[in-house]
C-alpha cells in the first residue's frame, strides 16, 4: 500500500503536528499555572499592613530607644545624644566595616553616622547573624560596652548599628528606607524619591 | 437514538424558556461596566449619597482609585470618609449597624455585594422605584420593595433634576455597584477573549493531529504530498 | 543528540527495572486496546478526570487563603476574590470546575445507560463508579457549605434535618454530626476537613480503582460488541486499536473544547446564571432568615424534587421519613443496575422498543425533576413530581421484566470496516 517515501512524509507530518500541539499546550500550561504562582505574592491586605509607617519624633526623649513595627520587623529609632554620636567616631579600628561599604543601607545613609540626620538613627532591629533582636545598651555596664548587643550569640554593634570585629554577625544592621516628611515626622518604609 | 437526543434537547430548551420569571417587572439597567467615566460618576454618588448609612466593607479605596483611574490624592482628599484614614482602607459608613437598627428598624446592609445578591436590574429599579404614597407612615414607597425601610434620600435631587439626568445618575450608581460587587469583572471580560482565541488556535493542530493519526484506522491512504 | 537519547533511554530502563513504568504505560496506554468505534459519549470519562485534577489543584490553593470559621469564612472568600493576587480566577476555576465535573460525570454515567456499560463483565467498574458519584455528592455538599453564605447555611440546615428524620437515633445523630445544636463553627470545621482531606483521598483511590478495573476487562463500545472474542495470532483484538496514540490524540479535541467552554464560563458567566453560585450566597449566613427560594445547587435538584414530592404518611411514619427513603432508594437503585438489566444485549442500539421508549421517558422525567427542584414548590401541578418520581423508579424496578421479554436485534460479531455501525 504505502511505499517508503510516503511513510517518511507521513512521519514528518505527524512529528510536526505533535511538536506544534505540544508547544501550544506548553504555552497554555504556562498561562494556566500563572495565577497559581502569582497568588503567592503578598496580598493587598499584606501590602496594606506592610505600608510605610509614620512616626512623630517630637515625643521621643533624647537618648532613648523607640521600637516600631514595619513589615513584621522591629524598627529601632534612637534620638542620639552628642555623647552617643561621639562614641561612634573613634571606633574605626574595632569595627568590621566602619565605612558601610556594603548594601546594608540606602545611599543617603552611607555616611559616618549611617543616617539622614546625624542625631536620628533608624535601623532594623534584626541581628545580621541569625535574626534575633539586639538589646539597646545605653549605660555602660558589663565590659564597659554601649551600643546594641545581641543576646543570642553575643554580636555587638555601635550606636550607628555597625558591627564589631570578632563577633558572629557578618555585617552592619540594616537601615530601612526612610525620609523626613517634615522636621518632626519620620516615614519608614519608603524613600523620599519613591514618593510621588 | 435520534429521538432520544431530540427529547433531551426539547426538555432543556423548554426549561430555558421557562427560566425567566420575577414577581415585579424590573427596569433594564442597561449599564456598561467598561465605561470608566460612568463608573467614576457612580463612585462619587455612592460615596456621597450612600455611605452615610451603608458601608462597603470589602471595597478598598486604593482598588477603586487604580481601577477607575482616579488619582490617589483625589481619593484621599475627597473620598475618604467616616473613619477611613488610609487609601488602603475599605469604604466604611457613618452609621453603626445598631444605630441603623434603632433609626430604621433594620440595620442598613453592607452594599459591597448587593448588585450580585439582587441583580443589576433590581438595584436600578429599586433606585428608580421610589414614589409618593400617602398610605404609608413616611409618605413614600418603593415599587420593587413594598414598605421600604430606607428613607427616600434622593427625593430632593429627584425633584430638582430632569427625569433623564436622574436616571443617568442612577444608572451610573448601579454600574458602580456592579463593579464594586466584583472589581475584576471589567478586566476579566476584556481578557477572556484572548484566552478563547488561544484555545481556538490550539484546536487547529490538535484537530489535524487526530485526523492524521486516524487515517490508519479508517484505512484511508495518506495523501502523497502535504 | 543521539547521546542524550541513549542516556535518557538508559535512565528509563534503570527506573523500569525498579518501578514498572514502561510496563504500566504499555498496559494502560500503548497496548491497551480500545474498540475502534468509540463515539463522543466516550469523551466524558477523560473530561471528568481532567475536571477532577482541576478541582484538586485549585482546591489545594484555596485552602491556603480560606478561613474555616463562621466569623471569617465569608470574608475570606472576598479576600480571595479581591486581595489575593489572581485569587479570583483560582476561586472561579474551583467553583465553575465543580459544576463542570458534575456535567462530565452525569454524561459519563448516562453513556453507561445507553450502551449497557455496567453489564457483565463491567459490574465492578460500575459499582466503583457509583461509589465515586456518591462521594462526589458528599464532596459537593461540603464544599457548598464552606463559603458560608446564606444559601450555604440553609442548604446545610436542610440536609442536616434530613439526617434528623432517621427514626430513633436521628436527632442525636444530627447533633453529633453538627457538633452543636445548629450549624455552627464546629460543623464548618469538620465539613472543611472532610471536603479538603478525607473525601478527596477516597475519591483519588476510587478513581484509580475505577480505571484499573476498566482496563482489566476492557472498554465497552456503542455496539456492545465484545472485541475480545476475535483476536489475531498475537492475541490483539481485531477490532481494537491502541489507546495511545489513537485515543490520546482523539481525546485532545474534546479536552480543548471542554477547556474552552470552561474558560468561557469563567470569564463571562462565572455565576453560571445563578446556578453555580446562587444569589443568596452573596450575603453572609443568617440563621434567622431563610432565602426566599431555597434550592440546592443544580446537581442535587432531581433528588431534592423527589424529597419534596413525598407528602404522604404511611405505616405510621411521616412524609419526611418516606422522603428520605425515596432519595436514598433513588441513589441506591443505581448500584443494582447491572443485575436489573436482564437483556441479552448491551447496547440500546440492539435492545427492543420498550427499553428505548422507557429510557426516553425516564430521561425526560429525570431532567424534569431537576427543573422542578430548582423551581418553587408550587410551580407545577401537584401530581407532576410524584409521577416523575414513580417513573424514575419504575424504569429500574420493571427492568428485569421488560429487558427479558422484549425482542432484541442480533448483535453483529464484528465492528465493521470504518468503525461505523453495521446496517
Amino acid at each position: 500500500m504505502c511505499n517508503d517515501s510516503n511513510n517518511e512524509l507521513r512521519n514528518e507530518r505527524r512529528m510536526f503536528l505533535t511538536v506544534t500541539s505540544c508547544a501550544l499546550f506548553a504555552v497554555g500550561g504556562a498561562g494556566w499555572i500563572t495565577p497559581y504562582i502569582r497568588s503567592w505574592n503578598p496580598s493587598v491586605r499584606a501590602k496594606a499592613a506592610g505600608a510605610p509607617i509614620t512616626i512623630d519624633l517630637a515625643s521621643i526623649p533624647e537618648g532613648a530607644l523607640l521600637v516600631e513595627e514595619w513589615r513584621g520587623r522591629p524598627i529601632y529609632i534612637v534620638k542620639r545624644t552628642k555623647e552617643m554620636i561621639a562614641s561612634t567616631l573613634d571606633l574605626n579600628n574595632e569595627l568590621l566595616n566602619p565605612d558601610s561599604e556594603d548594601d546594608q543601607q540606602p545611599e543617603y545613609a552611607r555616611n559616618n553616622h549611617r543616617s539622614i540626620k546625624p542625631e536620628i538613627l533608624v535601623i532594623e532591629g534584626v541581628c545580621t547573624h541569625l535574626g534575633c533582636t539586639p538589646k539597646f545598651r545605653n549605660k555602660k555596664n558589663t565590659n564597659g560596652f554601649t551600643g546594641f548587643f545581641c543576646p543570642c550569640h553575643g554580636s555587638k554593634f555601635d550606636f550607628s548599628g555597625r558591627v564589631y570585629k570578632g563577633v558572629p554577625a557578618p555585617t552592619n544592621l540594616k537601615v530601612p528606607p526612610h525620609y523626613f516628611a517634615d522636621a518632626n515626622t519620620l516615614v519608614v518604609g519608603i524613600d523620599e524619591e519613591r514618593q510621588a | 437514538m435520534k429521538l432520544l437526543y431530540l427529547t433531551i434537547t426539547l426538555t432543556l430548551l423548554s426549561t430555558a424558556l421557562l427560566a425567566a420569571e420575577s414577581p415585579v417587572e424590573l427596569l433594564s439597567a442597561n449599564t456598561d461596566i467598561q465605561d470608566k467615566a460612568s463608573l467614576r460618576r457612580g463612585a462619587y454618588l455612592f460615596i456621597n449619597q450612600c455611605t452615610s448609612c451603608h458601608s462597603a466593607k470589602y471595597m478598598r479605596y486604593a482598588r477603586l482609585a487604580r481601577d477607575l483611574e482616579i488619582s490617589e490624592e483625589e481619593v484621599v482628599d475627597n473620598m475618604l470618609r467616616f473613619g477611613a484614614t488610609k487609601i488602603s482602607d475599605t469604604i466604611s459608613s457613618a452609621m453603626t449597624p445598631d444605630a441603623g437598627e434603632k433609626a430604621y428598624g433594620i440595620a442598613p446592609p453592607d452594599l459591597t455585594l448587593e448588585a450580585k445578591y439582587r441583580g443589576v436590574d433590581w438595584v436600578y429599579s429599586y433606585l428608580m422605584g421610589f414614589y409618593k404614597d400617602e398610605k404609608t407612615t413616611f409618605g413614600y414607597n418603593n415599587r420593587v420593595m413594598n414598605n421600604v425601610a430606607m428613607p427616600w434620600i434622593l427625593a430632593s435631587s429627584q425633584e430638582s433634576m430632569s427625569e433623564e439626568e436622574f436616571s443617568r445618575d442612577m444608572r451610573d450608581l448601579t454600574n458602580f455597584m456592579d463593579y464594586m460587587a466584583e472589581p475584576i469583572k471589567p478586566w476579566r471580560q476584556n481578557f477572556g477573549k484572548y484566552v478563547i482565541i488561544f484555545l481556538l488556535v490550539l484546536l487547529i493542530p490538535v484537530w489535524l493531529l487526530k485526523r492524521e493519526y486516524w487515517r490508519d484506522i479508517h484505512g484511508l491512504r495518506s495523501p502523497t504530498s502535504v | 543528540m543521539s547521546l542524550l537519547t541513549r542516556k535518557s533511554t538508559d535512565l528509563l530502563h534503570w527506573i523500569d527495572y525498579r518501578l514498572p513504568i514502561i510496563q504500566a504505560f504499555k498496559t494502560h496506554m500503548s497496548e491497551y486496546y480500545a474498540p475502534k468505534n468509540l463515539n463522543f459519549w466516550y469523551f466524558f470519562g477523560v473530561l471528568a478526570m481532567l475536571a477532577f485534577a482541576n478541582q484538586l489543584l485549585s482546591g489545594i490553593w484555596l485552602t491556603m487563603f480560606y478561613t474555616p470559621t463562621i466569623e471569617s469564612a465569608f470574608a475570606s472568600i472576598e479576600y480571595i476574590m479581591r486581595d489575593v493576587e489572581s485569587g479570583w480566577i483560582i476561586r472561579y476555576m474551583h467553583e465553575v470546575g465543580a459544576s463542570f465535573f458534575f456535567i462530565a460525570v452525569y454524561l459519563h454515567i448516562y453513556r453507561g445507560f445507553l450502551y449497557g456499560s455496567y453489564k457483565k463483565p463491567r459490574e465492578l467498574v460500575w459499582l466503583i463508579g457509583m461509589f465515586i458519584y456518591l462521594l462526589m455528592m458528599a464532596e459537593g455538599f461540603f464544599g457548598y457549605v464552606l463559603p458560608f453564605g446564606n444559601m450555604s447555611f440553609w442548604g446545610a440546615k436542610v440536609i442536616m434535618n434530613i439526617i434528623g428524620v432517621i427514626p430513633v437515633i436521628g436527632e442525636d445523630l444530627q447533633i453529633w454530626v453538627q457538633g452543636d445544636f445548629f450549624i455552627s463553627g464546629a460543623t464548618l470545621s469538620r465539613f472543611f476537613a472532610f471536603h479538603v482531606a478525607l473525601v478527596p483521598i477516597i475519591l483519588i483511590a476510587g478513581i484509580y480503582l475505577h480505571v484499573i478495573a476498566l482496563h482489566q476487562v476492557g472498554s465497552n463500545n456503542p455496539e456492545g460488541i465484545d472485541i475480545k472474542a476475535h483476536k489475531d495470532e498475537n492475541g490483539i483484538p481485531l477490532d481494537g486499536i491502541p489507546f495511545h496514540p489513537y485515543y490520546t490524540v482523539h481525546d485532545l479535541i474534546p479536552v480543548v473544547l471542554f477547556i474552552l467552554a470552561f474558560f468561557v464560563t469563567i470569564f463571562y458567566f462565572p455565576d453560571g446564571g445563578g446556578f453555580f453560585i446562587e444569589p443568596p450566597n452573596y450575603i453572609p449566613a443568617n440563621n434567622l432568615s431563610t432565602p426566599d427560594h431555597i434550592t440546592p445547587v443544580w446537581y442535587f435538584t432531581p433528588f431534592y424534587a423527589m424529597l419534596r414530592a413525598v407528602t404522604i404518611t404511611f405505616l405510621g411514619m411521616d412524609a419526611k421519613f418516606w422522603g428520605l427513603i425515596v432519595i436514598t432508594g433513588a441513589i441506591l437503585v443505581l448500584f443494582f443496575l447491572p443485575w436489573l438489566d436482564r437483556s441479552p444485549v448491551k447496547s440500546l442500539r440492539y435492545k427492543g422498543r420498550v427499553s428505548k421508549a422507557f429510557l426516553m421517558i425516564w430521561t425526560f422525567c429525570f431532567i424534569g425533576l431537576g427543573v422542578l427542584g430548582i423551581k418553587p414548590a408550587d410551580w407545577a401541578p401537584e401530581w407532576v413530581s410524584p409521577t416523575f418520581t414513580i417513573i424514575y423508579f419504575a424504569y429500574f424496578l420493571l427492568m428485569p421484566f421488560y429487558t427479558r421479554w422484549e425482542t432484541c436485534k442480533t448483535v453483529p460479531e464484528r465492528i465493521t470496516a470504518n468503525g461505523q455501525r453495521s446496517r
